[in-house]
């Protein structure tokens, strides 16, 4: 529909739009929206006083406080802006394996899905793609659902490829970041664990609001089809290891898998950002709207 | 446990090779994955080899299991047996069918006895059981257990033929020498002559049965073409006294003549039945009855009855007027251009003067001074102008009753040595009277013409031909019938033979007979389904004899050796390859499920 992914049918739509980005700090937005913002404005949520001077709207005068103190107190509110979302995309050579999971495929429906509830909350959206072949997806941010169609057609053009580090990547992104935001990094996470520390501490420091989400397939979380003697080729770094797979080997990587995606979870934990994990063999539509807290998304 | 072959097991050397040439082939499948991150720990605890080689998993194994197996085949591995095979020769001649005192038979008292002494024998034990009659031979193939032994000697049945003691002597000569059994049985109502083989037990029914038999049953016509026929019954008394004996003669089932006659102990007598009504079955009975009621009954065929038809092939048509004088003779007259072979399949007897077949007749056939160099007979002659005869058979059908002395011959032809036909006549040149039979047919040929001579000026010539037609046409003496067990040529024309116990038998012509075992009337059936009776009977007075059983000689090996030791070696090489075949079969499922799961998941 629209060229948009198979799993954006028209009832998911309209439940994303119940669905709206929550973030832990406030953030100065680039117009008016539904997110407080640290700029005083003329919401209705209270945010502090000052001494009374001319010019100022006698309106916002609080005539309680001068009956009290005998002196004029002009009430401040805070200001109601939009949210500036950046979403990382992963496109990385790994994004491609194992072949019947569709990882990338999945990536990109994720990141379609995040794209679409802050549009329809009317935030602004920027994805960027982190490696990948054909042409490169670097959004400025956009406003208006409508443009949900256009950033869909270009995420599905683009084919997961080339080799990913994730430090200078998001390093080279964070310079070209004007405005905090709500970040969304999108990946497998398939590398060493100070990489993936490091690169969404970065982040961190910069005083935004971090979700990781981390897209493993099925099968290769089980570790399944391979069987016997193989040799084992990286799709980024072409690194080969020769193993024997068994049923006891093939444990013995699951544990590891899952152990690197715990500790994933509990530096994100610690540092206070969010963190999710979605398994291709999962569905879908489940995934999303169950997981919503972990992504930062409220009702 | 051992090796037909032990050499092959060189080719173990063939292991080692297959462990290079799996190391040199079976790379590891190269799977692309999106990280080998998790798979590094793997190869820290197992997956690498030293020198990088692939680990040796399971399908190695096996195709190292079957590399062994087949090399093992090749050495054709054997395991050694113990055997004890035994002989069972057990006696099932027309003598066994005797009643003993006890009401059994005697081929009952033997069977339950051989049942009973092999009931002691190993339960794997090797039996092989050979009957007596008609001619020795074996019943089966050997049974691997004495119960299946058991259970075909329970089976099987006593014939109505004798058996031929020499060759039973012969046989149990060559099992008891010992080097294909280790035992031989012997169940039988002939006793065994002189010492028996350590090897050979035996069960001997031989209590002396009295016994009154009918010996033979001939028939004779009264004259050729004569209608009337002439019985004669030799009868055989084997008691301790002297019995009067009465036979009751029947034809076709109806009353035809009855005789007696006192007979002493021991004693056979021919009793004659003159100028007997014609018929197509006689059946004798012999009174009183006695424990073995087999010889008790004979049965005779006569010819057909109806005039002879003789088709006369000949240039010379005027030769034939002679025979029209015989009574009973429908005569048929034909040029040789005309002749066909089918013309001479309607006839009873064909006579060829001067001339011979382009075939062999499919009937009888007389040939009168046939050519010489003829394809079908290559009968060579040479003229004779003048004839002395210098010797005949005697006794024989075609030269009974003749005068030879009186016989003149003014020419001829003399004949060379035949191939297949016997000189019955000779001259003072070779042959002058030739007979043979060939696929069931008689055949003869004279190097005289008989014919201008016949009546009564030349008497041993007119004899000399009704005995050559009497032959030719089937009435000789040696027409009456055969004895139980003998095989005979199955005539021309006859397609099926119906058995004495109804049961038929599909038959080919000039093949042999041997299913003739049983008494009584057999019916020879033609294309056309008219039958022919041909009449079978025991007919053999030593086989009678129940008083005196004849003993049977066994000739004991040249060398007492003791027992000798038997093995069998048991081949494995059947089993090795149902093993490699069930290894190459599980070898070829664990692949295809490996490389099936592989491109389910990289295709």
């Amino acid at each position: 529909m629209l060229g948009l992914p198979a799993e954006f049918t028209p009832d998911f739509l309209a439940r994303l739009e119940q669905l709206r980005i929550k973030t832990r700090r406030e953030y100065v937005g680039m117009g008016k929206g539904a997110h407080l913002s640290p700029k005083r404005g003329s919401s209705l949520e209270f945010s502090d006083f000052r001494h009374y001077s001319m010019g100022d709207d006698f309106r916002y005068i609080d005539w309680g406080l001068y009956g009290r103190t005998d002196k004029l107190y002009i009430k401040l509110f805070q200001e109601e802006e939009d949210l500036l979302t950046y979403i990382f995309l992963d496109a990385s050579a790994s994004m491609a394996y194992p072949v019947g999971d569709r990882k990338f495929e999945s990536a990109v429906a994720i990141a379609l899905a995040l794209a679409y509830v802050s549009l329809a909350s009317g935030d602004r959206v920027m994805i960027r793609v982190l490696a990948g072949e054909g042409d490169r997806v670097a959004t400025s941010l956009v406003y208006g659902r409508y443009r949900i169609v256009e950033l869909a057609r270009r995420l599905v053009a683009v084919k997961p490829g080339g080799q990913l580090d994730l430090v200078p990547a998001l390093a080279r992104e964070l310079v070209s970041i004007k405005r905090a935001g709500k970040v969304f990094i999108i990946s497998d996470y398939l590398m060493m664990l100070n990489s993936v520390t490091t690169g969404l501490g970065l982040f961190g420091a910069a005083a935004m609001d971090v979700t990781a989400v981390q897209v493993l397939g099925g099968r290769e979380l089980s570790g399944q089809g391979i069987e016997g003697n193989v040799e084992l080729v990286d799709a980024e770094s072409g690194e080969r290891v020769r193993v024997a797979m068994g049923s006891r080997s093939r444990q013995q990587y699951h544990e590891t898998l899952m152990r690197l995606s715990r500790e994933i979870r509990s530096f994100c934990f610690k540092r206070g950002l969010h963190y999710t994990l979605y398994t291709t063999d999962r569905g879908f539509h489940d995934f999303f709207l169950r997981a919503a807290a972990e992504l930062g998304l409220v009702h | 446990m051992g090796l037909l072959y032990p050499s092959a097991l060189v080719f173990f050397a063939l292991v080692p090779a297959l462990l290079i040439a799996y190391l040199v082939r079976e790379r590891p499948l190269r799977v692309t994955v999106s990280s080998v991150l998790a798979f590094r720990a793997l190869r820290g605890l197992k997956g690498e080899r030293p020198w990088g080689l692939p680990q040796l998993d399971w399908l190695f194994i096996v195709e190292v299991m079957i590399l062994s197996l087949a090399v093992l085949a090749m050495a054709q591995p054997y395991v050694v047996r113990r055997r004890k095979p035994i002989a069972v020769v057990l006696d099932n001649s027309a003598a066994m069918q005797a009643r003993t005192a006890s009401g059994q038979t005697r081929f009952e008292v033997v069977r339950a006895r051989l049942a009973a002494m092999l009931s002691s024998e190993p339960a794997d034990a090797e039996i092989t059981v050979y009957l007596t009659a008609p001619q020795p031979h074996q019943m089966a193939e050997p049974f691997d257990a004495a119960a299946q032994a058991r259970s075909a000697i329970g089976r099987a049945a006593a014939t109505d033929a004798p058996d031929q003691r020499d060759a039973v002597g012969r046989l149990l000569t060559e099992l008891a020498s010992g080097r294909r059994f280790s035992e031989v049985i012997f169940a039988s109502s002939h006793p065994v002559n002189g010492s028996v083989p350590r090897n050979v037990r035996t069960i001997i029914v031989a209590d002396p049965v009295p016994n009154f038999a009918i010996g033979s049953f001939r028939l004779r016509r009264e004259g050729f073409g004569a209608a009337a026929l002439r019985g004669r019954l030799k009868l055989a008394n084997f008691s301790p006294h002297a019995q009067t004996l009465k036979v009751v003669l029947t034809g076709d089932g109806k009353p035809l003549a009855k005789a007696e006659s006192l007979v002493e102990s021991r004693g056979v007598v021919s009793v004659e039945f003159p100028q007997l009504a014609p018929a197509a079955v006689y059946r004798a009975e012999l009174q009183p009855t006695d424990d073995f009621p087999l010889d008790n009954v004979a049965y005779a065929t006569a010819g057909a009855i109806k005039a002879v038809e003789v088709l006369f092939v000949s240039p010379v048509r005027a030769d034939a007027d002679s025979l029209t004088t015989l009574a009973g003779v429908k005569l048929r007259v034909q040029s040789p251009e005309n002749f066909s072979p089918a013309d001479a399949e309607k006839a009873d007897l064909t006579i060829f003067e001067y001339t011979v077949p382009k075939e062999l007749p499919s009937g009888n056939a007389l040939m009168v001074m046939p050519p010489g160099g003829d394809p079908v007979f290559n009968f060579a002659v040479r003229p004779a102008e003048s004839i002395q005869i210098a010797s005949w058979q005697r006794p024989d059908p075609l030269t009974d009753e003749v005068n030879f002395r009186l016989l003149e011959l003014r020419r001829g032809e003399f004949f060379d040595l035949h191939p297949w036909m016997e000189s019955i006549v000779s001259g003072n040149g070779g042959g002058l009277l030739l007979a043979g039979v060939r696929q069931g047919h008689r055949y003869v040929a004279t190097g005289f013409n008989p014919f201008p001579y016949l009546g009564k000026q030349n008497l041993p010539m007119s004899v000399l031909t009704l005995n050559m037609l009497s032959y030719l046409a089937g009435l000789g003496a040696d027409s009456v019938g055969y004895r139980t067990g003998e095989p005979w040529l199955v005539p021309a024309g006859v397609e099926k033979i119906i058995l004495p116990s109804s049961s038929s038998v599909a038959v080919k012509p000039g093949t042999l007979f041997t299913a003739g075992t049983q008494q009584g009337i057999y019916q020879l059936v033609d294309a056309a389904g008219e039958r022919r009776p041909r009449a079978a009977m025991l007919g053999d007075l030593a086989e009678s004899d129940l008083d005196l059983s004849v003993p049977i000689t066994i000739q004991a090996p040249a060398e007492e050796t003791g027992p000798a030791t038997f093995t069998a070696n048991i081949p494995l090489t059947a089993y090795l390859i149902a093993a490699m075949l069930i290894l190459a079969a599980a070898e070829g499922v664990i692949a295809y499920r490996r490389k099936r799961r592989a491109l389910e998941v990289h295709p």
